[in-house]
């Protein structure tokens, strides 16, 4: 299957997917064309009991040869493989099993807490310099889900700023590892964050963006360079695995056939 | 002798627009009832506080109709992170941006369809959201000492959806749905217009009263393709080339101050079609039978 070369993207589906268990409910948002693949991989590769939540859509595919990117939410002749839609109610009709979902987060700034901000950049909210999409679910959702994931599309400094202007979903806070307990908060939090150019988890002690591998060919000069705040970086930092031959195979034909993530 | 006769609640899609004055808080469904929105655009209404997303939201701020969104979500579609005219207004000041997310929008909504003060929710607890919204209140509760947020009661003066089928008297059939917060909205409202595929007689819907969805609404518009140029499930998928000339448009007008695309845009798809009809006639049979390929 190796006959072009492996995309970053693919590169970073893979980590992704791998992060995922059988069994785990992913919630997938708009525009979220990495972790739409890496869902997919986990469930081809090894999780055939996991749903997954795109937009509204609740679906498990795992008898299916190739799941194509369902281009609409709420049509269900576009979205032909769901089970149900999560609008029979409200999708956050209960919350209270959420410890089993995993959600990826994107956001216009990123803070060394894993603070995100999709609401603008801007010191005036009534006149933003950059208004964003706004909140969408992410307040509640990285409020009760297991774990999530910050996934973003670039990595420059204007992205990974010191202080977020608005917060429209609270990480870790000011960097107290218990930050999240103290203000009721039940979820755990996000895991990594994962950029174009590396993966980051998080300090154990003050909760503070650290480089945990780099994507091949990235060198760790180039990710702090491109970070507007110290990130901590350890001595030995590794590469991001690239996939397994299984995994690219399953990639580029089931997952992502249609080639999105080799554009 | 004959009885009384039970009041029909049918009407056309001017007069239901009729409804909606000056300054009235409007809610607005998913997909987009753009039938009597397009009404809206054409009757010059200012001043809406407009609770909605998206594309549809989008086109009534273009058109000047809108002062304050409650909106969780604007996004701009086809790759687009946010509408070009709800980014524009929004930077500018022109429009006033009541801060919220999804879960903080409904525990509004539920509130104020349980005739209560506020409900809280905890979503948004420790974001910036209370700062930039002051209608959001950080409380303790009084069961736990917990912190949470107090959301007002919302109470649209009216809410506008689009479902499949209704009959005479309001009582509407959803294939697929009903969407999102519709519900919510509805139950939120003082009044509901919903605009609808086809008018069914009551005999059909009294064949299978479980599928009825939202039981006698206030107003029923019958406008087949009234979603158009978006989706109306079990009857058409959106009109992507429609929706992108509109993008396109509006992008034009929010970024490069050329507001002779879209100006043409509504005086050729809003203005000049008196009804619904007309409006069908000007997008054309070829391009709405298309609608049914997916």
């Amino acid at each position: 299957m190796a006959d072009t070369e492996v995309s970053r993207e693919e590169v970073i589906a893979t980590f992704l997917a791998n992060e995922l268990e059988d069994g785990e409910i992913l919630q997938i948002g708009a525009a979220m064309p990495i972790p739409e693949v890496a869902v997919r991989l986990a469930h081809f590769k090894h999780g055939p009991n996991m749903e997954m939540i795109f937009i509204g859509a609740r679906m498990n595919v795992a008898h299916l040869e190739t799941l194509p990117t369902p281009e609409f939410g709420w049509d269900r002749r576009t979205v032909r493989w769901a089970e149900s839609f999560s609008d029979t109610g409200h999708r956050f009709d209960r919350v209270k099993d959420w410890d089993k979902r995993v959600f990826f987060i994107g956001g216009v700034q990123v803070d060394p807490h894993g603070n995100t901000n999709l609401i603008g950049v801007g010191d005036d909210h009534s006149h933003l310099q950059f208004r964003g999409p706004g909140s969408v679910g992410t307040s509640t959702l990285s409020t009760h889900v297991g774990r999530y994931y910050i996934v973003l599309n670039s990595h420059t400094a204007r992205t990974f700023v010191d202080k977020c202007d608005y917060v429209s979903a609270f990480g870790w806070g000011d960097g107290d590892p218990e930050a999240r307990r103290k203000l009721g908060i039940p979820g755990g939090g996000p895991k990594y964050c994962v950029t174009p150019l590396c993966v980051m988890d998080f300090t154990e002690d003050t909760k503070h963006l650290r480089l945990k591998s780099l994507h091949p060919g990235v060198t760790a000069d180039e990710v702090q360079a491109n970070t507007g705040f110290e990130l901590v970086i350890p001595e030995k930092v590794p590469t991001t695995p690239a996939p397994t031959a299984e995994e690219l195979e399953i990639i580029r034909t089931r997952a992502d056939h249609r080639g999105v993530l080799r554009r | 002798m004959s009885s009384p006769k039970r009041d029909e609640r049918i009407l056309d899609e001017m007069d239901a627009a009729a409804w909606v004055r000056d300054g009235m808080t409007v809610a607005i469904g998913e997909p987009a009832p753009m039938a009597v929105m397009r009404q809206l655009i054409r009757r010059g209404v200012r001043d809406l506080t407009v609770i909605g997303s998206g594309l549809g939201l989008d086109m009534l701020i273009a058109a000047g109709c809108v002062r304050k969104t409650m909106a969780y979500y604007v996004g701009g579609g086809f790759g687009g992170a946010v509408a070009p005219s709800f980014r524009r207004a929004a930077e500018h000041g022109e429009i006033e941006v009541w801060e919220c997310e999804e879960g903080i929008l409904a525990a509004g909504l539920r509130a104020g369809a349980q005739r209560l003060p506020f409900l809280p929710w905890r979503g948004g607890v420790g974001t910036s959201l209370p700062e930039v919204n002051s209608d959001l209140k950080i409380i303790e509760d009084p069961i736990k000492g917990e912190t949470l947020i107090a959301v007002p009661a919302i109470e649209p003066d009216v809410a506008i959806l689009h479902a499949s089928a209704s009959d005479a008297f309001g009582n509407v059939q959803h294939v697929g749905g009903p969407g999102w917060l519709d519900l919510f909205l509805q139950r939120a409202a003082d009044r509901t217009i919903v605009q609808v595929e086809k008018i069914i007689s009551n005999e059909e819907v009294r064949a299978n009263p479980w599928a009825t969805t939202i039981a006698s609404i206030d107003a029923v518009v019958r406008v087949p393709y009234g979603a158009h140029p978006f989706y109306s499930r079990g009857h058409y998928v959106q009109d992507k080339p429609f929706t992108k000339a509109y993008v396109h448009a509006a992008t034009a007008a929010a970024e490069d101050d050329d507001r002779s695309a879209l100006d043409e845009f509504f005086r050729r798809f809003c203005i000049e079609p008196a009804t619904h009809g007309d409006y069908l006639e000007q997008v054309g049979v070829k391009q709405l039978i298309s609608l049914y390929e997916y």
